[in-house]
């Protein structure tokens, strides 16, 4: 057999299945009670409120703490128990390790700001990866559906991800602005430091356009902040919705259980895209911009 | 065809549920929350203040380590390597010193051979020489006692017979002269054969 024909009778059992759903099963109409949002929405667990600031433990608190305490156990554990001939996790750790010291931070900054800055720049890396990647980790943690095992009423396992809530990356991101900002004051001095905003080249403008053209840098510099937190949680929760989506909310949402013969497949596929590629490069993409901020901030010229 | 009508009904439900109301909206999603804000910045700083004070300065450490043990081998190899090239090179040379010594010695030792042989081929061949002649010699000698000997013998019997004959005796000088004449007429090579 061809390969051109497996793959046609492949794509004929495929739709054939979705077909023989729809005409078995038909359209049961819109599902108006399902609400696919509110698999991110945050439910308090245990309310604290501390001078009017909701500190509730919820889902995204339980995923922070996991990725925090994944690694910082992690990291750790392999950093006490260092090898002169590595096995498999200790090589990961060490690739990953050597991907933050010279890629993202050597290759942007001065050997001796990235020196200060490398275990800021490597900690958001493992950060947010570990907060990525057990995202893709089903666990018990949605408690709009119980189920019960021998009486005991255990929260429906679900998909979640820290990062795909704005909070997350947007708190990360500010702790990158205010440091960068920190950092080429304390390189440059307050005044220079604004005035390097400035691109190189328009030392003949006259003060209007020179105003003008700091106004809209400053913009950008502000605009940093909306794109590299909206960065990471947009693409954390597009993955998050699209496997949701594929898995079978759809067909849910929308009462055709032919759909999900349709979509069930493409859910694979997304999850071996956002577990192989996404979750690495956005923590990648995340602290690579940090050290180029920082390094912008910092250089001799802009 | 009812079927794409409810996918795109659906997806316009969700579009206009998006920004929606509290309960069903999802405007939480994009509206943040400053408590779990400052859940993370406590979190992440605690987990960055851990790594940089127990994780990465060991992981440094080991790498820098290995890092250390791989220089150091290589070097160590090169060193080897480097000791092992002169030790090649002085064995090479040995080895062509010997080849040379052997060559010689048995160079030395052909010519002596060469020598040996000779010498005794020469020496042999004195030594026949001297035997030859030494025999000849012997020959000679007594070739010529004999015929002394005989002569003698001719002589007394001549001595004899002449009293015979002429029944007197002769003075012995004048016997003696007589016949000395006559055997000096007698040829007496041809006794002698061809070694006179």
């Amino acid at each position: 057999m061809t390969t051109r024909a497996k793959v046609l009778i492949g794509l004929g059992a495929y739709f054939g299945l979705a077909i023989l759903m729809l005409l078995v099963f038909g359209s049961s109409g819109k599902n108006e009670a399902f609400q696919p949002q509110n698999e991110f929405k945050l439910e308090p667990w245990v309310s604290i409120h501390l001078g009017g600031i909701d500190f509730s433990i919820n889902k995204a608190v339980l995923y922070l703490v996991l990725a925090s305490a994944l690694t910082i156990g992690t990291m750790v554990w392999i950093s006490r128990r260092m090898q002169q001939k590595p096995n498999r996790v200790q090589t990961a750790i060490e690739v990953s390790y050597d991907l933050t010291k010279n890629n993202i931070t050597g290759s942007h900054l001065d050997p001796k700001t990235a020196a200060r800055w490398f275990p800021f720049l490597a900690a958001l890396f493992f950060f947010i990866w570990f907060s990525n990647m057990i995202g893709f980790l089903p666990l018990p943690t949605n408690t709009e559906h119980e189920f019960s095992i021998f009486g005991l009423q255990v929260p429906a396992f679900a998909l979640y991800a820290a990062t795909a809530n704005l909070s997350i990356p947007l708190a990360l991101t500010l702790v990158v602005w205010v440091s960068y900002h920190v950092e080429g004051i304390r390189a440059k001095g307050l005044v220079p430091y604004l005035a390097s905003w400035l691109p190189p080249g328009l030392e003949e403008m006259n003060p209007i356009g020179k105003t003008f053209i700091f106004a809209i840098e400053a913009i950008s510099h502000f605009a940093r902040m909306i794109s590299l937190s909206v960065r990471l949680f947009a693409n954390m929760l597009a993955g998050h919705l699209l496997l949701l989506f594929m898995g079978g909310g759809l067909a849910v949402l929308l009462g055709i259980a032919a759909l999900g013969a349709l979509t069930f497949p493409l859910a694979f596929f997304f999850f071996v895209l956002e577990v192989g590629l996404i979750a690495t490069l956005q923590a990648f993409i995340f602290s690579t911009l940090t050290a180029i901020y920082i390094g912008g901030a910092t250089s001799a010229s802009h | 065809m009812e079927a794409f009508g409810d996918i795109a009904g659906g997806l316009l439900v969700l579009a206009q549920t998006a920004p929606g109301s509290e309960e069903s909206g999802g405007s939480f999603l994009v509206s943040p929350g400053l408590g779990l804000m400052i859940w993370t910045l406590a979190l992440f700083l605690f987990t960055m203040w851990v790594l940089s004070k127990v994780a990465f300065p060991k992981i440094q450490e080991a790498l820098d380590k290995r890092a250390n043990a791989i220089r150091e081998s290589i070097e160590a190899a090169e060193r080897q390597r480097h000791q092992s090239d002169e030790l090649l090179e002085e064995y090479r040379q040995r080895l062509s010193e010997a080849r040379e010594q052997a060559d010689d010695i048995m160079a030395r030792a052909r010519r002596a051979a060469e020598t040996a042989a000779a010498e005794a081929t020469a020496a042999g061949k004195e030594k026949r020489e001297e035997l030859v002649a030494a025999a000849k010699r012997d020959i000679e000698a007594e070739t010529r006692r004999s015929l002394e000997q005989i002569r003698k013998e001719v002589a007394d019997l001549t001595v004899l017979a002449t009293e015979k004959v002429t029944r007197r005796s002769l003075t012995a000088e004048d016997q003696r002269r007589l016949v000395e004449d006559a055997l000096s007429e007698v040829d007496f090579t041809t006794l002698s054969g061809s070694s006179s």
